[in-house]
């Protein structure tokens, strides 16, 4: 008896113990914004909006004075910033979701466009913000199609807050050297390869470790071989990925490898390194976006050299790759009305303008950093913005699982794993295994 | 008198918080992963189904990327079994010699091991680079440039490449683990054998071989378990490209339940492996634990 007791004690205190561990179940809300001014914090509540995000240090610099400046504006509520920087897509999301299961999550994070944040929207974690939307008449604020980009199933689940675009860079001096002129047509670009090649200079340099880099220039032969309908249906799974454009698409990518055209061994390559070649004049042309001026301020490179040109698809209009950041509400936060009005605050254009640092590639229209300064960002920028039809890079289009697929089918055509019939077939298996299980 | 013993509550106490910090940071962890490995759970939602053996089956006979994975580790074990093991103890034999600098090729040796696989995976991944990596000069400084090629980006070579960098930073360990091992075998059975007439051979097969057989034990399991936990080192290097070429089930695993939001999946594959260690490294143990 005098044994067992204890032992019973001790089992019993261990029982408790470990009860207390397992997580409650999280409250499971389905997302929909509680209706404009329901739920509004009592009038002098100190509220701390938990701010979710990848900035890094530089980029913190140059956000806190905003933060600063809402609380300012609005005493009792707070910015907690809570970044995972440098990290990226292959790493936020899960510090992301990690919050959310525990049953802890921000009230805002950022998060890039598309289907990205399709698992959260899904899973219902993130709060539909359509109403919000006629309340504060946002939908007149951003680039139309940084709206489309972010609408999931008529719904609008995030603001945007940056506009992305991209075309082939090239070095200004290395079009002198080689009697170049910007390409026109798809033809005129594969000229300008074949010159580039008898020169022993590569046409395109490509970072393919992660795939998303090697992507953008598969896009781009898609959008040529598919046209943007058939692009567009590609991305939505309404046209099958064996289909003879693909496979052309695929041919194509097959023949300028073979042609020697891009710069080889590339598959493992990071993307931040494709471009050192491009720098050394040992490729003409990189397939990166309006952020690049900011890169080659950064490597002290003259920018006066540099230039860019949307990548000639044959088809009126040209559209080229484009992706929005977005801001969203978690569903499960405790103050969306003051997390919306945050996102109005910080998405109205005179409040960016005194920023305008920080919102160089901002979605919202008339926003613009100072063009003396960035000539290339504010050019592209208007192409952007001003763009009528534009198409997603496709790890926006599809879930990570998915694209994965797509990258294992991209690097086994790029080392000719498989024919291009071949590598077409297996997309279209991978998109059949990937819709079996959704 | 009675017999029985005065049950003491002190020891318990005093092992009460370990066995607590035990039960909730690896049990109820382990517990509940296995748990969720029976369900379709995406790690995000509150909800999920309970879909029995599925995850196990599809990992087993339906996935092409896991058998892809398994069939990976299953080389990467043999290799590691035999390439840095083996070496270690050559190694450590040759270092068990009175040799002039000994001390510091131990030093050499054993470094790479204890640096950050992370490190080491960025490190190895700019030596390789087909471009002006280190590798590639190297070869076409000696005259072999055409062997220089995209190592890490070729189907064929992406992941020899990578067990490369894993024998360098794993050859220090066994090597270490063997150094210590040989210290402790007695001078008189070396010089008994030489008086029997016993050349440098017989002496390593019939003395050294016998006497590192514990060595041996720690080594080997060790290697079969370290290799199933592989991870850093293909992330950093090829984030299990090209294609999927290198996936393992610790990459496969991640990816999985991180990134494709199949937490079910992902527990399944991590039971996959740890089934598969415990079956190698148990029975071994006490096979060769056995006097």
């Amino acid at each position: 008896m005098k044994r067992t007791v204890p032992s019973v004690a001790v089992l019993a205190l261990l029982v408790v113990l470990i009860a207390a561990c397992i997580p409650a179940a999280p409250a499971g809300e389905t997302g929909a914004a509680p209706a404009a001014g329901e739920q509004a914090a009592p009038a002098g509540e100190q509220i701390t909006l938990r701010f979710a995000n990848i900035f890094d240090a530089a980029a913190m610099e140059r956000w806190q004075p905003i933060f600063d400046e809402y609380t300012a504006q609005n005493p009792n509520i707070t910015i907690a910033s809570e970044s995972t920087a440098g990290s990226g897509a292959a790493i936020y999301p899960d510090v992301l979701k990690t919050s959310m299961a525990s049953g802890s999550p921000p009230d805002l994070f950022f998060m890039w466009g598309g289907e990205i944040a399709g698992p959260f929207i899904d899973a219902g974690q993130v709060l539909d913000l359509t109403d919000f939307y006629e309340q504060y008449g946002w939908k007149d604020r951003f680039g139309a199609w940084t709206v489309d980009r972010i609408t999931r199933n008529g719904k609008l689940y995030g603001v945007p807050f940056n506009a992305r675009g991209m075309g082939f860079w090239y070095q200004k001096s290395m079009f002198e050297q080689y009697g170049l002129t910007v390409p026109t047509t798809f033809a005129e670009q594969e000229e300008m390869c074949a010159t580039l090649k008898e020169n022993d200079v590569y046409c395109v340099t490509i970072g393919g470790k992660f795939g998303w880099h090697t992507m953008r220039v598969l896009d781009y032969f898609l959008e040529y071989t598919c046209g943007p309908d058939g692009h567009d249906r590609l991305n939505r799974l309404e046209e099958r990925w064996d289909a003879a454009c693909v496979v052309e698409a695929y041919t194509i990518f097959q023949r300028w490898i073979d042609n020697g055209w891009v710069v080889p061994d590339f598959l493992t390559v990071a993307p931040g390194d494709a471009r050192f070649p491009w720098y050394q004049g040992e490729a003409a042309l990189i397939l990166e976006g309006d952020w690049y001026e900011g890169v080659l301020k950064n490597d002290e490179q003259d920018v006066n050299n540099f230039d860019f040109y949307l990548p000639p698809t044959d088809h009126e209009p040209v559209r080229f790759s484009t992706f929005p950041e977005q801001f969203m509400i978690t569903a499960d936060s405790q103050h969306p009305n003051e997390a919306a009005a945050f996102l109005d605050w910080l998405t109205n254009p005179e409040t960016q303008m005194q920023y305008v640092n920080t919102f160089a590639s901002s979605a919202v229209k008339g926003v613009n950093p100072d063009c003396n300064e960035w000539t290339l960002t504010c050019r592209m920028r208007e192409v952007i913005l001003g763009a009528a039809s534009t198409y997603p890079p496709t790890d926006q289009a599809f879930e990570k699982e998915l694209m994965d697929g797509f990258f294992e089918v991209q690097d086994g055509i790029v080392a000719k794993q498989f024919t291009p019939e071949e590598g077409a077939a297996l997309m279209q298996q991978r998109v059949d295994e990937w819709k079996a299980k959704q | 008198m009675s017999n029985r013993t005065r049950f003491r509550l002190a020891p318990y106490l005093f092992l009460l918080p370990a066995l607590v910090w035990y039960l909730v940071f690896l049990v109820y962890p382990m517990a509940f992963s296995l748990f969720i490995s029976f369900t379709d759970w995406d790690g995000l939602s509150p909800s999920f189904n309970v879909v029995g053996l599925a995850n196990y089956t599809s990992i087993l006979f339906q996935d092409d990327i896991s058998r892809l994975a398994l069939r990976n580790n299953i080389l990467w074990t043999l290799g590691t079994l035999l390439l840095p093991s083996v070496m270690g103890l050559l190694l450590a034999v040759a270092l068990n010699r009175g040799l002039p600098g000994r001390t510091i090729f131990r030093v050499i040796l054993y470094s790479p091991g204890i640096l950050p696989l992370v490190a080491v995976g960025l490190i190895w991944g700019w030596m390789y680079n087909p471009q002006f990596g280190f590798i590639n000069e190297a070869l076409k400084v000696i005259g072999l440039e055409h062997l220089a090629r995209g190592w890490l980006s070729d189907f064929d070579t992406a992941l020899p490449a990578t067990f490369v960098t894993a024998i360098w930073g794993g050859v220090g360990f066994p090597m270490v683990l063997y150094l210590a091992a040989l210290q402790a075998i007695p001078n008189e059975q070396y010089e008994a054998a030489r008086i029997d007439g016993a050349n440098g051979f017989h002496l390593f097969r019939f003395i050294t071989l016998p006497w590192l057989r514990e060595a041996h034990v720690i080594v080997f399991s060790l290697a079969v378990i370290n290799s199933f936990r592989t991870f850093d080192l293909i992330y950093t290097m090829t984030y299990g490209g090209p294609g999927r070429s290198t996936q393992v089930l610790g990459t496969w695993m991640y990816f999985q339940a991180f990134q494709y939001y199949h937490a079910g999946f992902g527990s399944a594959l991590a039971w996959v492996i740890a089934i598969i260690t415990l079956t190698v490294a148990i029975p071994y143990v006490r096979t060769m634990s056995r006097d």
